[in-house]
Formats: C-alpha cells, sequence, structure tokens
C-alpha cells in the first residue's frame, strides 16, 4: 500500500486542457474519491495514475517513488475499468491468473491466490465460465479479482458501479468498501454519483473542469463546501445570486431581491456572492440566531418521508425539506409562508459560474 | 522507460518504446522504400531532359497523335462482307482518340455500363423478394471470381464472327456481330469489374436506416421518386466509391487490351502501351514512358482523392448505425418481376457465361476426327447457287453447296448436320431436269454425331444428284451414296481431365504455380505483419505520424500496376544494378524479390482494412487492462489482441494470397523477364499473346485460381462466420 502525490499535474489532449495543474495527497490506506461530472477530469487523473496516460507537466509520487513516466505494467497502480475489460476469450480464472502469470508465480501459487481472490469477491465456483455466462455483477467482481489477486500498491476504480442496476449499485458500493476495510489498502474511486461518494469515501476531492475545487471527508464538503461549484454540485441545495452591501471585518449584510440579510460571515473578495442554504436546514419555525424570510407558497411536493415547500420570494424560489408533516399541514399555494434559518447555516460563497 | 518528447508528437505516446516505434516505422519506411521511391524515381526521369528539369516529354505525349488524337480516327463500325459465305459482318471497333484519351474514355464507359449493372442488381438484391433469389445470389457470386485473360479470352470468342452471340443473333437478324479492338475491350472490362460496383452498392443499400425511407414513404414519396430523392442519393457514396475502383482498375487493366491484341486498337491504350515495351527484352526505356506512366498515376490518384473525400464528406449511411435493422425488402409488383426475369436474369446469366466458359473451356477438349462413311449410305440434301447458265446438255457448274446431311455410318456412327462449301463439276441439262456431278472441297460441317455430340469440321468429297432448275437458279436435290470420302474431317469435343492434369503434372506449367504459390504466400506473411503493425500504430496511438501512415497504407489501391511495375524497373536498375534485383540484369535477374515486394504493397489494403476493422472492434481497455496488471506491451499484443483480432487477421490474409495469386500487372511484366521464376499470370498473358500453349490450359489455370478462390472464401466464411468482406475505398 502506497500514499500517492500528484504535484500540479497538467494534461492537454490537443487543444483542449483537460487538467489545470492539479496537486492530490491520497493517504495510506484510505479510500478517496474523486467526484465531478462528466468532462472534469477525473478520469484522466485516474489514467494518469494507472500510467495509460501521462502528463504534460508535474510530477506523480507513490511514497518516495517518482513514478510520473513509469509505465503501467511497471506501476503497480491497477485499474477497475468502467466496462470491466474482462478478455473474452479467457476464462475467469484465466483473466484472474493473467496478472500472477505475469509474474511468473508458481502453478500452485497462481491457484491458491485466484482461489482467494474468487472468495473475496464471493465468486468460488465460476473458474470456469467466461465472461459472456456472468452477470453485470459477476463481471464486475471478476474485475475487481483480477485487479486483488496482483496486490495493487492502489486499486483504481473507474465509475464501478454506472453499468449495475439500481439495487445491485448499492450491494456493490458495500462490497466494495467491506474488500478496502478488510485488506486495508489504498483505493482512488471515481464517480460522478455525490451520494455513491458520501456513503463510501474516507475523504473526496470533488473536480470542475480541470481543477480540484475542494478536498475532505464527505462530511466536511457536504456542510462547508468551499465554493458554489462544490455546494451546487452536492446535492439539491439552494443557490442564490445575492449582492454584498456592507462589510465589516468578515461580517456582512448581503441582500438578494428586497431581502437584506445581515450578520453573515463572509471572507471573498467579490461583492457578487451566491448565499448557500441547504433545503433541510430551513425551518418553518423560528429558530436561534436566524434569520427570516417571508414570502409566498410556490409548490408543496410530498416525498413520503419527507416534505418540500418551495417559496417564491420575489423572483427567487428558494426550496425547505421538512420531516414534520404538521408544519406544512397549514401551508396552501399561493398562501404566505416564512422561511427561518440559522446565521450558523448560511454560507456566503464568492459568485463563481 | 525514456520520456522523449519526438516520440510524443511523432507517435503519440511520451514513452519511447520501441514495439510502438516499429509498429509506425516498418510499415511506413516498407512503403516509402517500396512503393513511393519507385515512383518518385519514376518522376526524376520523366521530368529531365538532356540531364535538365523539363516537361519534354509529357508535351510530346500531349502533342502526337498517337496519343491524343482529335478528331478520332477510324469509324466505331465497320460494315464487311465475309469471304467464302458471303454474309454481313458488323465490326465495332471503337474509334481512335489517341492512346491518353482511349484510356479515359474506355475507363469512362467501362465505368458507366459497370455502375448501372452493378446498381440495379444490388438494388434488386437488397430490396426485392423474388422467386430464384438464391439462384441470383449465387450466380451474382460468379462474376466475382478472378480469372486473369480467360474470362477476357471467352468474351472475345463469344462475340466472334462464329460465337456464342451470333449463334443467336444471326438467325434473329441476318447478319453477324463482332466486338473488337477498345470496343471490346470496353465490354471484357465492364462485365469483369461490375461486381465491384455490385458489392459495394449492396452494402450501401443495405446499410440504409428503413426509417429514413418510411419517414420519406409517410410522407407521400413512393416508387421511383423516392428512389431518386432518398434511396439514390443515400447509397451514392458507396456506389460511387465501387465505381471509382472500376475506373482504375480499367485503367491500369492488361488482360482485355492483351486478349484483343489482335486487333491494333486494342493495343492503343496506356496501359497496353507501357507494357509494350516490357515486351521487347530488357535495357534501357524511354523517359517517354515514364512520362505517361505517371500521367496514369496522376489520373488514378485523382480519382481515387477525388471519391475519398466525397465520400469522407457525405457519410450518410453512417449516420444512424444503432442496432441491427431489418432491411427492407418488397414483393415485386407485375411488371417489376417482367422486368426481373425478361431483362435482368438474361444479363445475369450473360455475365457468368465468361467464368462458365473459362470452366467450360478447361475441360472440354477438341480434336480431330477423321471417319469414313465409304460404302455407306449417306445422303445430302440441299442447293447449288450458281449463276451459271443453263444450256440443254452437259455444262460445266461451279457454285456454292448448302445442305443438310441427314444420315451416315461410319467410323464415327450416325451423324447429322448441315454443310455448306464449294461445288465444282458438271451438270448435265434436259429440260428443266438437271444431273449434277463433281466435288465439294473443304466445305464446312457442322451436326452431331451420337457417340461424339456436336461437331464441326470441313468435309471433302464427290457429289453426285439430281435437281431441278427454278427461277431462283439451279435448285438441286443431290442424293449421295458412298460419295463422300473422309466425312466429317472436324473437330471432336468432350469432357476432358487433361488440361487439368497437364497443368498438374507437366512440370513446365506446374512451376508457374509454384512459384506464384511460394510469392503470394510469402507476400501474405509480409502482409499480415504489415497490417497489424500498421494497423495497431493507427488504431491505437494518435501521433503525427498517424495520418500519413493511415494514408500510405490504402495507397496501392490507387497505384496501377503497371506504374509499380514501372517504376520498380527503374528503380531497381538504378539502385541494385547487376543484382537478381535488377531487372535488366538478363542472367541473373530473379523476378521472385521484386514480385514479392509488388504483391505484399499491392495487395496490403485488402488485408489492413480488415485487421484495422478488427481492432476497432475491440475496446482498448481491454490492452490496457493487460498492461495495467503488469504484461509487457509485446505480452498484450499477443496474449490479447492477437488473439481477439485473429479472424480478422486470416480473413485478410486469405484475401491477399487470393489476390496475389491473380496478380496480372506486375507478373506479366517484371515477372516475364525471366519464365523460370514467372507467375501463372506471365505464363497466361504468354499463351494469349503467341501459342506458347493451348488456351485450354490457362483456362485450366483459371479453374485453378477460382478454386483457390472459392476454398479460400468459403474456408473465411466458415471460420469467421463473417460476410464476405469485399474491396472498397471508405
Amino acid at each position: 500500500m502506497v500514499e500517492v502525490r500528484l504535484d500540479n499535474i497538467v494534461k492537454t489532449f490537443g487543444e483542449t486542457v483537460a487538467l489545470k495543474g492539479i496537486s492530490l495527497h491520497i493517504k495510506d490506506g484510505e479510500l478517496f474519491t474523486l467526484l465531478g461530472p462528466s468532462g472534469c477530469g477525473k478520469s484522466t487523473t485516474l489514467r494518469i495514475i494507472a500510467g495509460l496516460d501521462f502528463p504534460d507537466s508535474g510530477k506523480i509520487w507513490f511514497d518516495k517513488e517518482e513514478v510520473t513516466y513509469l509505465s503501467s505494467s511497471e506501476r503497480g497502480a491497477v485499474l477497475v475499468f468502467q466496462n470491466y475489460a474482462l478478455w473474452p476469450h479467457m476464462s475467469v480464472f484465466d483473466n484472474v491468473a493473467y496478472g500472477l502469470k505475469i509474474k511468473k508465480l508458481p502453478k500452485d501459487e497462481i491457484e491458491k491466490k485466484v482461489k482467494w481472490a474468487l472468495e473475496l469477491v464471493k465468486l468460488t465456483g465460476f473458474e470456469d465460465r467466461y465472461p459472456t455466462q456472468l452477470s453485470g455483477g459477476q463481471q464486475q467482481r471478476v474485475a475487481i479479482a483480477r485487479a486483488l489477486v496482483v496486490e495493487p500498491r492502489i486499486l483504481l476504480l473507474d465509475e464501478p458501479l454506472s453499468n449495475l442496476d439500481a439495487k445491485l449499485r448499492l450491494e456493490m458500493r458495500s462490497e466494495i468498501r467491506r474488500i478496502q476495510r478488510e485488506l486495508g489498502i489504498t483505493v482512488l474511486y471515481v464517480t460522478h454519483d455525490q451520494e455513491e461518494a458520501m456513503a463510501i469515501s474516507d475523504r473526496v476531492a470533488v473536480m470542475n473542469v480541470g481543477t480540484v475545487e475542494q478536498v475532505g471527508t464527505p462530511r466536511e464538503i457536504y456542510e462547508n463546501p468551499r465554493t458554489e461549484f462544490v455546494a451546487s454540485f452536492m446535492g439539491k441545495t439552494n443557490v442564490i445570486p445575492a449582492r454584498v452591501i456592507e462589510r465589516d471585518g468578515d461580517k456582512v449584510v448581503v441582500e438578494f431581491e428586497h431581502f437584506k440579510l445581515e450578520g453573515l460571515t463572509y471572507t471573498g473578495d467579490s461583492d457578487r456572492v451566491v448565499i448557500v442554504i441547504r433545503p433541510e436546514r430551513i425551518s418553518l419555525k423560528p429558530v436561534e440566531n436566524g434569520i427570516s424570510l417571508t414570502g409566498k407558497v410556490d409548490l408543496i411536493e410530498y416525498y413520503g418521508f419527507f416534505t418540500e415547500v418551495i417559496g417564491l420570494f420575489g423572483e427567487t424560489r428558494i426550496i425547505a425539506r421538512t420531516m414534520a408533516d404538521r408544519e406544512t399541514s397549514g401551508l396552501r399555494p399561493q398562501g404566505d409562508v416564512t422561511f427561518y434559518v440559522s446565521r450558523d447555516d448560511i454560507i456566503v460563497l464568492p459568485k463563481q459560474l | 522507460m525514456k520520456v522523449s518528447k519526438w516520440s510524443e508528437r511523432l507517435f503519440g505516446t511520451p514513452l519511447f518504446e520501441p514495439l510502438v516505434s516499429f509498429s509506425y516505422l516498418f510499415p511506413l519506411l516498407y512503403l516509402v522504400i517500396f512503393l513511393i521511391i519507385p515512383v518518385l524515381a519514376m518522376l526524376l526521369i520523366a521530368f529531365s531532359y538532356n540531364g535538365h528539369p523539363s516537361l519534354h516529354w509529357f508535351s510530346e505525349i500531349l502533342g502526337t497523335t498517337d496519343y491524343i488524337q482529335i478528331p478520332p480516327a477510324g469509324s466505331l463500325v465497320d460494315k464487311t462482307i465475309m469471304p467464302g459465305t458471303g454474309e454481313t459482318l458488323y465490326v465495332i471497333r471503337g474509334v481512335d482518340f489517341g492512346i491518353v484519351l482511349n484510356s479515359l474514355i474506355v475507363g469512362a464507359i467501362v465505368t458507366f455500363l459497370a455502375s448501372i449493372l452493378g446498381t440495379m442488381f444490388a438494388f434488386l438484391m437488397a430490396r426485392y423478394d423474388f422467386r430464384g433469389k438464391n439462384f441470383f445470389r449465387i450466380a451474382l457470386f460468379i462474376p466475382l471470381l478472378v480469372t486473369p485473360f480467360v474470362n477476357a479470352y471467352v468474351i472475345k470468342s463469344m462475340f466472334s464472327e462464329y460465337g456464342f452471340i451470333n449463334y443467336f443473333l444471326y438467325p434473329l437478324l441476318g447478319f453477324r456481330l463482332k466486338l473488337d479492338g477498345l470496343a471490346g475491350v470496353a465490354l471484357a472490362q465492364a462485365i469483369t469489374y461490375y461486381p465491384i460496383v455490385y458489392l459495394n452498392a449492396y452494402a450501401s443499400f443495405i446499410n440504409i436506416d428503413p426509417t429514413l425511407e418510411e419517414q420519406a414513404e409517410n410522407l407521400g414519396s413512393r416508387g421511383f421518386h423516392l428512389f431518386r430523392t432518398v434511396t439514390f442519393p443515400l447509397a451514392l457514396p458507396g456506389i460511387a466509391a465501387g465505381a471509382t475502383l472500376v475506373f482504375i482498375f480499367s485503367l491500369e487493366d492488361l488482360a482485355a487490351p492483351i486478349v484483343f491484341h489482335g486487333d491494333p486498337l486494342a493495343k492503343k491504350l496506356m496501359s497496353y502501351e507501357i507494357f509494350s515495351k516490357f515486351l521487347f527484352g530488357t535495357g534501357e526505356r524511354s523517359p517517354l514512358i515514364a512520362a505517361l506512366s505517371i500521367i496514369m498515376l496522376i489520373l488514378a490518384v485523382l480519382a481515387f482523392l477525388g471519391i475519398r473525400k466525397y465520400v469522407s464528406l457525405r457519410q450518410y449511411a453512417m449516420i444512424s448505425k444503432g442496432g441491427r435493422w431489418k432491411p427492407r425488402v418488397a414483393k415485386p409488383r407485375k411488371w417489376q418481376a417482367l422486368v426481373i426475369y425478361l431483362i435482368m436474369l438474361p444479363l445475369l446469366i450473360f455475365t457468368i457465361l465468361p467464368q462458365l466458359g473459362v470452366i467450360h473451356l478447361a475441360f472440354t477438349q477438341e480434336h480431330t476426327v477423321i471417319g469414313n462413311v465409304t460404302g455407306v449410305p449417306g445422303e445430302v440434301t440441299g442447293v447449288v447457287l450458281t449463276n451459271a447458265e443453263f444450256q440443254q446438255g452437259t455444262v460445266p457448274l461451279q457454285g456454292f453447296f448448302q445442305g443438310q446431311l441427314v444420315a451416315g455410318k461410319g467410323k464415327i456412327g450416325p451423324i447429322n448436320g448441315s454443310l455448306d462449301g464449294f461445288f465444282q463439276g458438271t451438270a448435265y441439262v434436259k429440260g428443266n431436269k438437271v444431273t449434277i456431278e463433281g466435288k465439294i472441297s473443304d466445305a464446312r460441317f457442322q451436326g452431331e454425331t451420337k457417340k461424339y455430340g456436336f461437331v464441326v469440321g470441313y468435309v471433302n468429297g464427290q457429289v453426285k444428284g439430281t435437281g431441278v432448275i427454278t427461277d431462283e437458279g439451279l435448285n438441286i436435290t443431290a442424293k449421295i451414296t458412298a460419295a463422300i470420302s473422309n466425312l466429317p474431317v472436324g473437330k471432336q469435343q468432350g469432357f476432358t481431365l487433361n488440361y487439368i492434369r497437364q497443368m498438374l503434372g507437366n512440370p513446365d506449367v506446374r512451376k508457374y504455380i509454384i512459384n506464384s504459390l511460394v510469392y503470394s504466400l510469402i507476400a501474405v506473411v509480409l502482409i499480415i505483419l504489415l497490417s497489424i503493425t500498421s494497423s495497431y500504430a493507427t488504431g491505437r496511438f494518435k501521433g503525427a505520424l498517424t495520418p500519413v501512415l493511415e494514408s500510405i497504407v490504402i495507397i496501392p489501391i490507387a497505384v496501377p500496376g503497371i506504374v509499380v511495375a514501372m517504376g520498380y524497373f527503374y528503380f531497381f536498375h538504378q539502385i541494385f544494378p547487376g543484382t537478381p534485383f535488377d531487372p535488366t540484369n538478363l542472367k541473373g535477374f530473379n523476378p521472385a524479390y521484386v514480385l514479392i515486394l509488388a504483391y505484399s504493397i499491392r495487395r496490403l489494403p485488402f488485408a489492413a482494412r480488415s485487421v484495422y476493422a478488427g481492432l476497432q472492434q475491440v475496446h482498448v481497455s481491454l490492452e490496457e487492462a493487460s498492461m495495467n496488471l503488469g504484461a509487457s506491451r509485446w505480452k498484450t499484443i499477443t496474449s490479447i489482441l492477437l488473439p481477439m483480432i485473429s479472424l480478422n487477421v486470416f480473413g485478410g490474409a486469405m484475401l491477399s494470397f487470393v489476390y496475389a495469386m491473380s496478380e496480372t500487372s506486375v507478373g506479366i511484366t517484371l515477372g516475364s523477364l525471366n519464365m523460370d521464376k514467372a507467375p501463372i499470370t506471365a505464363f497466361m498473358k504468354d499463351v494469349m499473346m503467341s501459342a506458347a500453349g493451348s488456351v485450354n490450359i490457362a483456362a485450366a489455370l483459371g479453374v485453378l485460381l477460382i478454386t483457390v478462390q472459392i476454398t479460400s472464401i468459403v474456408i473465411v466464411n466458415v471460420i469467421t462466420k463473417q460476410r464476405y468482406s469485399f474491396i472498397g475505398l471508405t
């Protein structure tokens, strides 16, 4: 197992700059996720770590060894491909044993290790099948076994759940987490699904158009997004464009529509800002150290275990999410509504997008 | 691994890897050295005069009536009276616009005819379901079989004075029709090459997303309007690609001009003109010929580049390539059925006749039979046509005798048939009755015997008979008893394996087969190596050399074989004088080397396309996964990539092999310079140009090639379970 450091990696494809100088530090034994929309550069980062692509500049370190231009076959950063990349002309056994045969291990050791790996992914007894005879989930397990059996320095997973159906996805998610914990290996996980990232990761790096926007634990990223992009990417949230109209140190007065919100914390330079409020942090009852906004009810959406009230404040729509049915029972579309939010739950960030 | 800027730029990978460099450089250097440089060498010669750069030779060509002649000489159709029979014969030969324009005009006509034929059949097969479609399917496969020279020879025989066509035409029209010269060449080429358009057009029609036509129908378009506005434009890129190939093939074709070389007009083509310089020993070639080769090359390359550009601009058929669709197939309506059975079917049969004729020639023996009916009653009834004035009494009589031989017995058994020939003798006239006595000499006999079947020959014999004088002349019923001797002196046809046996058994013929086999097999090994390396480089890396390699691999299609031959001649003579590579080295020249090189280059595009297509089917992640698990590039290629594309490699290799075996242009030029080491086609050419051997042996070689082709196709189809892929440009 290794810790991986990326130092100012730049990668261009023709005219397009895929990675604009990213730096990352993946700790030994952690499950680290690259999260971002498609085209943000997360897969490119993964391929560069795997040695399948090479950066234009910047360096990659595995522990104290620089591996930037080490070929993929010598690197030991083993990738589980999004499409699994199982070789259709080889049986499950041969697929899994491939990496071991390359290492020229004795036959009985290969058999022992393949058996171990297939056990680990719960595929004992499938040795003689061919990839086409397996379900999607089973194919994925073979791909993981094939990667794990060579004892990689770091395991790279490229959108591993994207080709599975919803139920299987949850199952494989915890399976991957279980295996990672069991073996204590360093895993780099790539996904565009924030929920998946939150559930599985020790730490997450949120990427956007070739840069890393924020690195942190899922909780840090969810609760303390440092950029507008991170805030809006991590689940459904209210991102309200606004202006700073007064400053006193890091305390500011922010205005949107005709609402003035006082006593918010903001350290940025730009006066063009966004106010970020998570829907579930909005209450329909007064809160401590809170602000209140009064507007009209636009829509009430009932989701079962929670209800969303969409309020219209001037031209701005704000979503509030509540689990308490009683609080919404008095609301009617077009009727008045007041949203309460604690100042601690309001994040002011520079306008970015 | 070493990081290398130039590796990144040229090969598209920053790590310098010998295997990747090899994949780029081996095919690239191979084609540059053995295709581009020889052609450039010719360019140098063509563009210099007295040691200075000059357009002298080109202006000479463009200014000489031999090369460009406007207005043209000769007339399209000549009417002649056949000696002996007095029948009217129309000979269509074409007019002479000069060598350069002739080639262009013949090319245009062939392209046009082949496109019409190919598109018609493709549309029929792609869109209609009718009784006998399977026959059509099988029959359409037959013209694809390549039998150099022999099929052109059969076409020539079919359209000769007494050929198959006139067998039907003469009784119908009362005159005979003969195709010769440029017209004969054009027809032979059109029939030989139309399957190329057919295959490309068929693929295009099949690949049209049916919803496109359905939408048009849905909006009210029907019938020919639908075809004209939607179907045809969508298929046009494919058809045009096929047509372009036909044009290039026609331009470079030597087989048809050689077969028709008896007519000087057939020699007035660029391909033959260049070729003819190879006929006279070895030695320096005129720069004029190099210039002519360059003109031919430019025409072919222009056509090729034009179509590449056009097709890449209009990849309609590919737009909606999702899933497999059920092709639109309709039952023909009544009038369409009439067209199918009354026009298409006879046309189709007509176009497969050459191949059938080749097989017929290979298995049919003609030998002279001298029979004797002396002493056995034979009876001829007929007329003597004469202008003689009849007086009473005995008069000398000469005339033309036409009659039927009704029966006869003798060594050759019962016989039936017609004979016509010259009569000379005397007549004794009394009233309107006449008795004649005399002999017929060299009368042409056509008939059947029970024992030998169809028999033709010449008859000499005594005639005694009686007749009646009518106004039209002398109408004589001649009864002949035991009067004709040696009947018939003719030829008898029958099934034989002699030619096949001779081909395989005669060491003189067998050596050509072995030569061709050896050269083709070695060429195929090179081709496989070239296709795998070039496909790997272009399919897996995106460096500056990628587009260069992509183009250079396909370019051999656009370089006429005779241009390759000419280029090699100059190149190897200049660079390797006195070695076995040097064609002017009278004693030591060994065509093996240059032929293997030429085959491997000329037939490379077939295999390269197939291998590249296979590579595209294999997702690159399968190889990356292997490298990522620690396998070297070599290991990855051999254990992952090659097993997965093995069928494509195999299919491409078979295709290249088949077409290497039947390669003509280089084989009959450079190959002919040392007949001991010459390939099959060089021998076949000798047969056609002189009496080096019988046409039947050439036909037997044609049958051998057909067998190789059918076997290869069947094997490829069985093993790869894929449709036989064929020549295309896209």
